[in-house]
């Protein structure tokens, strides 16, 4: 029986498991990466942020050729190659994850491929093709990921229900597509398929899309879908598919009426589940909550001493940069590092078109939690940028402390909202005020500018829009 | 009822019993002296509460006692035992049962003593901490201790958790990286003041912030051991232990303890020339025609009961020089990078006393007559031989005479009294040959200089005071200057 002793072992190569691999290996410790896929980079790489961002790039081209006409300038309508398409798209994934991979050995982290099961609070046994490895660990760190959630109901063993792993496949452009669920990953692929040309229907069971984020920044994203997706039905509920023929049949509710329908494809995108049921957690003190995602404490740590959980199997928002930062507090914990960790804040991005963007306070959080904010908003119908481009239906706001004027959260609305969002962190995780954003340069003409100018607006100074003295 | 060792003024928690001048059974008036401290500046008499008769002592001749610490029992027929004193700061039940435990400060004997004072402020670099009110002494029980809670930076913004940012669950504003140093500090931004913009905590705050804690520590561990040393325990130390030299090797010699009054002058002298930039400005005042005229004057002022010295002209004409060049009646206030004018002229008068210097005060010395000067003089003189000046008599100078003229000596450097920015040291005056106009005459010259604080004040502005100081002495005469 083959047993290798380690001081860390990772088990999952995503971006929170390769992150913390990586950065306990540049902190002298000596570490095992286990990874049960033959790519390492988890869903973030393979089949999540990367490859949707490359299609949602792609497919773009396709919506700006059409849009380019009313400027006078034409194209002949588009052909799609979909194999060609599909190979640029994992020539990136493969690039990519060479390069993790090649990081994980010039840092000497050893990779291992297979299935890691706990056998007890330190032991962890590695399922591999060669057979069975006993690692012995002083630390380990959880980071199983998650995968898409599918319903019984609709689990019929047919591929066309397809979940965001066979969506990113696009094996071919469904004419009608029924996406069930109303989340940022339905909306993206969503943007994707409608932009190849596809019928796309929308179903989702709450009153609104994109439940998340704040209704006026989610606005303009719903505007443009209705253009381009076929429908989106709220408050609408599938209830039950079956196989007919090369297509899906679809029984569902909406507005007190049931409806069947026909769908050539189906992709089931309600949310995710953590991959920690199947891996021995039993064996150990690790404990789930009732959603089954693994609890740990301020520092990461599982109620097993030596065992940290981070990303999305410990639930929370589910993004990969989230999963990073809270691998470096579990292996600062693991250093030795007792204190309690500083609180951050997560930035989200919704990669639709126009892309939707926030961080920290969120106005309906804030009137849910009775918190009083004066808000500050900049349309972009006012940044020359914004008009430069053709896209005007942006918006740029603030929350802001009502007394020191603190900023406590940033939403924009707009084409590279993801791009921008960065510099609300930045202003956020420094304290930054109103006055502090609005006393920054910025440069012209550029979208960045609204957030000066947002800020302008509180004081009812903004160069570009005339607003009311509030000061 | 419980005596209690009442604030002692100026900052000073303890003091060594010199004497015990009441025993058990005794019967006092009130007012009476029951015993006599000699605390960091001078030996203060501690008074009856009221009138009545003597039970348990609980000091001896010799022991250090704390401010608060109960030093006898007082029958006073009200019948009251323990219950008579009550303060609100928190002692109760439990007084009976440690004999020995210090109480607050609220017992001060009304009358007679030194009054309790506020604490005065520790200047902290860019930062000062405060006690609540009341709580001018260490109180009995940690638990009454002065909270940390306290420590201020002027003008910062104290963070509220009532603020829509702490609501939000947002930390007090700061930079990731300042909040990582606080946290490895294990201190709570939110008790530290932001001085930037929506009151944003900056390094400079920070460190604001560990500095004054860390004073506040200090003293609250001098309040501490103060309360927890028992009888005849030394100070806390101060320095690495210094190591003694064994003179006996090259002869015979004898020891002899240091007075706390010598203590403290030797702290005090040490601090105040570590931490001031010392200019010394020298000069000589022809005082021939003043020391005639003095002479002719003092016949009038015996009259009145007074002895006409040198001093009182000095004083007069130092306040003339100070309302021309108020920085010298200034301080600095180093935790607001403020410079203080002062615009009263309380003068510091450096006495020379068997024990050691004292420095009495006397008050608005430019609304007094050189009548009262001189019998306020001769009062604080005999007050200091006796060591019965108060701490209040010792505070408040806004600049200091120290004058040898007395016993001998010209020019010499003195050191600034620090918080004050400068201070005068007068030499013995001399026959001299002086030019005066084609002449060489002989003069009587009194050696004059001028210590300053030059953090505060530079050279050029020194001379020019120099210069209307030793001008505003021809401005004397018999009439100006009649008892
Ligand atoms: C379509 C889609 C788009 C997305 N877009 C974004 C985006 O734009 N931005 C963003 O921030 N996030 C996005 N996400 C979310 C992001 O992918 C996840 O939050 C992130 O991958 C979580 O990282 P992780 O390290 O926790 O887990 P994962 O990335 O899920 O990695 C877990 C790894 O563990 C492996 N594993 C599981 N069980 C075992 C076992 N027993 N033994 C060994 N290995 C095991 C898995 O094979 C996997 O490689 C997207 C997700 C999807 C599905």
């Amino acid at each position: 029986m083959n047993s290798i002793e380690t001081e860390v072992v990772v088990v999952g190569g995503g971006p929170g498991g390769y992150a913390a691999a990586f950065y306990a290996a540049d902190h002298g410790k000596k570490v095992l990466l286990i990874e049960r896929e033959p790519r390492l980079g988890g869903v973030c790489l393979n089949r999540g942020c990367i490859p949707s961002k490359a299609l949602l790039y792609a497919t773009h081209m396709i919506t700006e050729a059409r849009e380019s006409a009313k400027r006078g300038i034409s194209f002949q309508d588009p052909t799609v190659n979909l194999d060609q398409l599909r190979e640029w798209k994992n020539g990136i994934i493969q690039k990519l994850s060479q390069g993790i991979a090649g990081l994980a050995k010039r840092r000497g982290v050893e990779v291992i491929q297979g299935r890691g099961y706990f056998d007890d609070g330190q032991t962890l046994r590695v399922e591999t093709e060669e057979g069975q490895q006993f690692v012995k660990f002083e630390q380990a760190v959880i980071a199983v990921g998650s995968q898409s959630a599918l319903p019984k109901a609709f689990d019929l063993g047919n591929k066309r229900i397809m979940t965001s792993r066979g969506a990113l496949e696009i094996e071919d452009i469904p004419e009608k597509l029924l996406i069930v669920g109303g989340g940022y990953i339905g909306m993206e692929m969503g943007t994707v398929y409608a932009a190849l040309g596809s019928k796309v229907v929308m179903v989702e069971a709450m009153e609104g899309i994109l439940m998340g984020a704040d209704k006026d920044l989610v606005k303009p994203v719903v505007t443009q879908a209705q253009e381009t997706f076929e429908e989106i039905r709220t408050q609408a509920k599938v209830q039950k598919m079956a196989t007919q023929g090369k297509q899906i049949l679809v029984q569902m509710e909406h507005d007190g009426e049931a409806r069947e329908e026909l769908y050539d494809r189906v992709l089931v995108a309600v949310g995710r589940k953590p991959n920690c049921a199947d891996m021995g957690l039993e064996n150990t003190q690790v404990q789930l909550d009732d959603r089954g995602f693994i609890q740990v404490d301020d520092n990461m740590r599982t109620n097993e001493s030596k065992i940290y959980a981070i990303g999305d199997v410990i639930g929370g928002v589910m993004l990969a940069h989230k999963a990073s930062k809270e691998a470096r507090i579990a292996v600062n914990h693991i250093l030795g590092d007792n204190l309690k960790p500083e609180s951050f804040i997560i930035p989200a991005v919704v990669f639709t078109d126009p892309e939707i963007a926030w961080c920290g306070l969120t106005e309906s959080e804030a009137k849910q939690k009775d918190i009083p904010v004066k808000v500050a908003k900049f349309p972009w119908a006012a940044s020359g940028r914004a008009l430069s481009f053709d896209r005007t239906e942006g918006m740029t706001k603030l929350i802001l402390d009502p007394d020191s004027e603190r900023i406590l959260g940033v939403g924009i609305t707009g084409p590279n909202a993801g791009e921008m969002i960065a510099e609300g962190v930045v202003a956020i995780e420094m304290g930054a005020t109103a006055e502090d954003l609005a006393n920054c340069v910025h440069p012209h003409p550029t979208l960045s500018e609204t957030l000066m100018e947002a800020a302008e607006v509180f004081y009812g100074k903004a160069t570009h829009v005339a607003s009311p003295k509030r000061k | 009822m419980e005596v209690k060792l009442p604030n002692l003024g100026e900052g000073a928690e303890s003091g060594t019993v010199v004497s015990l001048l009441v025993s058990s059974g005794d019967t006092v008036e009130k007012d009476q002296t029951l015993i006599e401290i000699e605390n960091e500046k001078a030996v203060a008499p501690i008074p009856a509460p009221a009138a009545g008769k003597i039970g348990e002592i609980r000091i001896s001749e010799g022991d250090s006692v704390s401010v608060g610490q109960v030093i006898l029992i007082l029958d006073d027929g009200a019948g009251g035992g323990d219950s008579s004193e009550s303060s609100d700061s928190g002692e109760s039940s439990s007084q009976g049962s440690k004999p020995a435990a210090p109480a607050s400060s609220g017992s001060a004997p009304s009358g007679g003593g030194p009054r309790p004072g506020g604490m005065p402020m520790a200047p902290a670099p860019g930062f000062g901490f405060g006690f609540p009110q009341g709580m001018s002494a260490p109180a009995a029980a940690p638990s009454n201790l002065p909270s940390l809670h306290d420590i201020w930076i002027p003008g910062a913004v104290v963070h509220s958790a009532d603020s829509s940012a702490a609501k939000a669950g947002f930390s007090p504003p700061a930079s990731p990286s300042i909040r990582r140093t606080a946290a490895e500090l294990g201190i709570d931004l939110m008790k530290v003041p932001g001085s930037g913009s929506g009151g944003r905590i900056t390094t400079e705050d920070l460190k604001a912030y560990v500095g004054a804690l860390h004073q506040a520590v200090e003293v609250l561990m001098g309040h501490l051991q103060a309360m927890s040393a028992g009888p005849g325990a030394a100070p806390a130390p101060e320095k690495p232990k210094p190591k003694s030299i064994d003179f006996s090797q090259w002869g015979e010699v004898k020891k002899e303890p240091l007075s706390s009054l010598r203590k403290t002058i030797s702290r005090r002298m040490t601090e105040h020339w570590n931490d001031i930039p010392h200019v010394t400005q020298f000069d000589s005042v022809d005082v021939t025609d003043l020391n005639a005229l003095r002479k002719k004057l003092a016949p009038s002022y015996k009259e009145k009961g007074a002895r006409l010295t040198m001093t009182p002209f000095v004083m007069k004409a130092l306040v003339q020089a100070l309302d021309k060049h108020s920085v010298f009646a200034s301080s600095l206030d180093e935790a607001t990078q403020e410079l203080v004018y002062k615009q009263y002229r309380h003068v510091g008068i450096a006495v020379d006393t068997e024990a050691g210097l004292v420095v009495p005060v006397i008050r608005d010395v430019d609304k007094k007559s050189l009548l009262e000067l001189s019998a306020e003089l001769s009062e604080m003189a005999e007050k200091a031989k006796d060591r019965k000046l108060s701490g209040d008599d010792m505070s408040g100078g806004v600049i200091t005479i120290s004058n040898q003229g007395a016993i001998g000596g010209a020019h010499f450097t003195p050191i600034v009294n620090k918080p004050e920015v400068a201070i005068v040291g007068l030499g013995r005056g001399a026959m001299q040959p002086a030019v005066v106009g084609e002449k060489i005459l002989p003069r009587l010259m009194m050696p004059v200089t001028l210590s300053y604080d030059h953090r505060v004040i530079d050279g050029g502005t020194a001379a020019r005071f120099m210069v209307d100081f030793v001008e505003a002495f021809k401005e004397f005469n018999e009439e100006n200057s009649a008892a």
